[in-house]
Formats: C-alpha cells, structure tokens, sequence
C-alpha cells in the first residue's frame, strides 16, 4: 500500500460510521503489528511465580501504607492544631514545659520524688 | 489437562485453573492476550523498552486481581483496563519527570517518546502509525490506540476506558482532527 492511501486509510479508520474491525485488520496487514521480545511469557511466569512475588507484594505494601499515610494525614495535622489552640487557650503560651504539661510550681515536687530530700 | 486443551479453554476455565495455582492455565492466558496489551501499552507509550517492564506488570498485577474478576465482563475488557490503566499512570510519571526538569512542558516530552523509538528495521507503515500516535495528545492517543489497533467500537472503547459514549465520540473527533495535521508532515 502505498504512503498516501495508507495515511487515508489510518483517518478513516477513526470516523464514527466507519467499520474498525475490518479497518484495523486492514492497517495491521499494511505492516503495523505490535508485540513484545521473545520469552515474554516466560518473563511474566518467572516475576509471578518467583522472585517477583516479594516485589510486587512489598510494592503493593508500600502502595497501602501511602494510602493510610494520606488518610491519617490529614486528622493528625488537625489534632495537632488543636492541641496547641487549646495549650494556648489554657497556659497563655508556647512554652516547652506547658507542651509538656509542666507548670513552674511542680519542678520542686518533681525533685523531692526523685530524690526523697 | 494436557497443553493442547488450555488452547481450547475459554477464558472463565482459565481463570477457574490459574486461581487453584494452575501456572500453564495462567501461561496460556499470557500467551492469548501479550499481543492484545502490546498494542495498548506500545500504541500508548512507543516501541521502547518501558513497554515491555508494563506490558509485563500488567499481567502480574491481572495475576494478583485475578480473584477480583467475576466474569461479568470479558476477561479481555479486564485486561484491557489494567493495561490502560498503568500505561497511563507511566505517562503521568514521564510527566511529572519533565515538568519538574523543564519549563518546556508537554510538547518536550512528546519529542522524549519519539526519540525513544527503536524504529530500525521497521517498515514504513509501522513507523507512520508510531510517529503520529506519539505527537498525538495522550488523552486522544488512548482512543486512537483502541479504535485504530484494537479495532474496538465507540461503545467498547467508552466501556474499557470508564467514559460516557459522548465524550468518546468527541474526543475521536477530535483526535481526527489532530491526526489530519500530524500526517501532513509524516
């Protein structure tokens, strides 16, 4: 076929009325077939059935754990936030010992646990 | 079963026989459809070697959903979407990769798949089919890839790739139209 009618022939094989079945029989007799390397089918066999188990499963492990990153993402960020409002609301500041729940009148307590004196 | 009759099975005792750890029923199902998903994945993607990794990774990934298929539709539409499905993820990933290293955008990596071709020993045709599908808009090359290699109808193509009639039609429309423009210069 030559390089003309084989160029008419590719568009009309995507007009709406036209036949695709019979049109892609066409292009495919014209010299354009697709298909993979020699062994292709022993590849596959080989990833299924062997080493290719373990990837595809720690694929598909990494796969789940992003997918629960995304969904706990999101609420912890907010609970996150909301903790510190509430810090603030309560103790008027950002210090490191009202993060962590301490007030300045426990420090000697603390101590007196500790050491007993 | 002897090899002679997986020939002769259809797809749903396959599949029946590949589930129970039958490996020739699944090797015959690999056997039936590779040329069905290389003329997706390399209609979408280009005759490289990236072809075969997700022509490969198609069928590992049809291997692990196999319990999923019910057998409502065919397992060649299954497949089919699988294939879809992760080539277009690998377009996205090409995407991604040259969006972050070029300002160029699109156009750059439409040059990419091109020149990725191993378009030696080729015959004329085929290298006429792969340089356009390649300069062609991925959203229109998936349906050009299903009309004009798979042969499918509008209603298979708007089956396999989960869009309304609508929006096939006007889409291969509009890939003709793209089409009519590359050809030219082919």
């Amino acid at each position: 076929m030559d390089r003309p009618k084989f160029k008419d022939l590719l568009l009309r094989s995507l007009d709406q009325n036209s036949d695709p079945e019979e049109l892609s029989g066409k292009i495919e007799e014209a010299g354009v077939s697709f298909s993979f390397s020699e062994g292709f089918q022993q590849k596959v066999m080989n990833k299924v059935y062997n080493a290719g188990t373990t990837v595809v499963r720690e694929i598909e492990f990494i796969k789940n754990l992003n997918y629960v990153f995304y969904r706990i993402a999101l609420p912890g960020i907010a609970a996150i936030l909301l903790l510190l409002v509430s810090i603030y609301l309560m103790e008027g500041s950002f210090s490191f010992n009202s993060i962590l729940g301490l007030g300045d009148n426990y420090d000697e307590s603390i101590i007196y646990m500790l050491t007993g004196i | 079963m002897i090899k002679e009759s997986y020939r002769q099975a259809d797809d749903n005792e396959l599949v029946t026989a590949a589930l129970n750890g039958d490996k020739l029923a699944f090797g015959e199902i690999v056997t039936r459809y590779q040329k069905m998903v290389a003329r997706t994945v390399k209609g979408m993607l280009g005759d490289s070697v990236y072809s075969e990794d997700i022509g490969q990774e198609v069928f590992i990934k049809l291997f692990y959903s196999l319990s999923e298929f019910r057998g409502e539709a065919k397992l060649s539409t299954y497949i089919q979407k699988i294939a879809f499905n992760l080539t277009l993820n690998e377009i996205k990933r090409r995407k991604r990769f040259f969006s972050m290293f070029s300002q160029k955008g699109n156009n750059e990596m439409y040059e990419f798949e091109v020149a990725d071709h191993d378009s030696q020993g080729k015959n004329e045709a085929a290298e006429i089919v792969n340089k356009a599908l390649m300069k062609m808009d991925p959203k229109f090359r998936i349906i050009v890839t299903m009309r004009m290699l798979q042969g499918y109808s509008t209603k298979e193509t708007a089956e396999i790739l989960d869009l309304p009639l609508g929006t096939v039609l006007s889409r291969l429309s509009r890939a003709q139209e793209q089409l009519k423009n590359i050809l030219p210069n082919l």
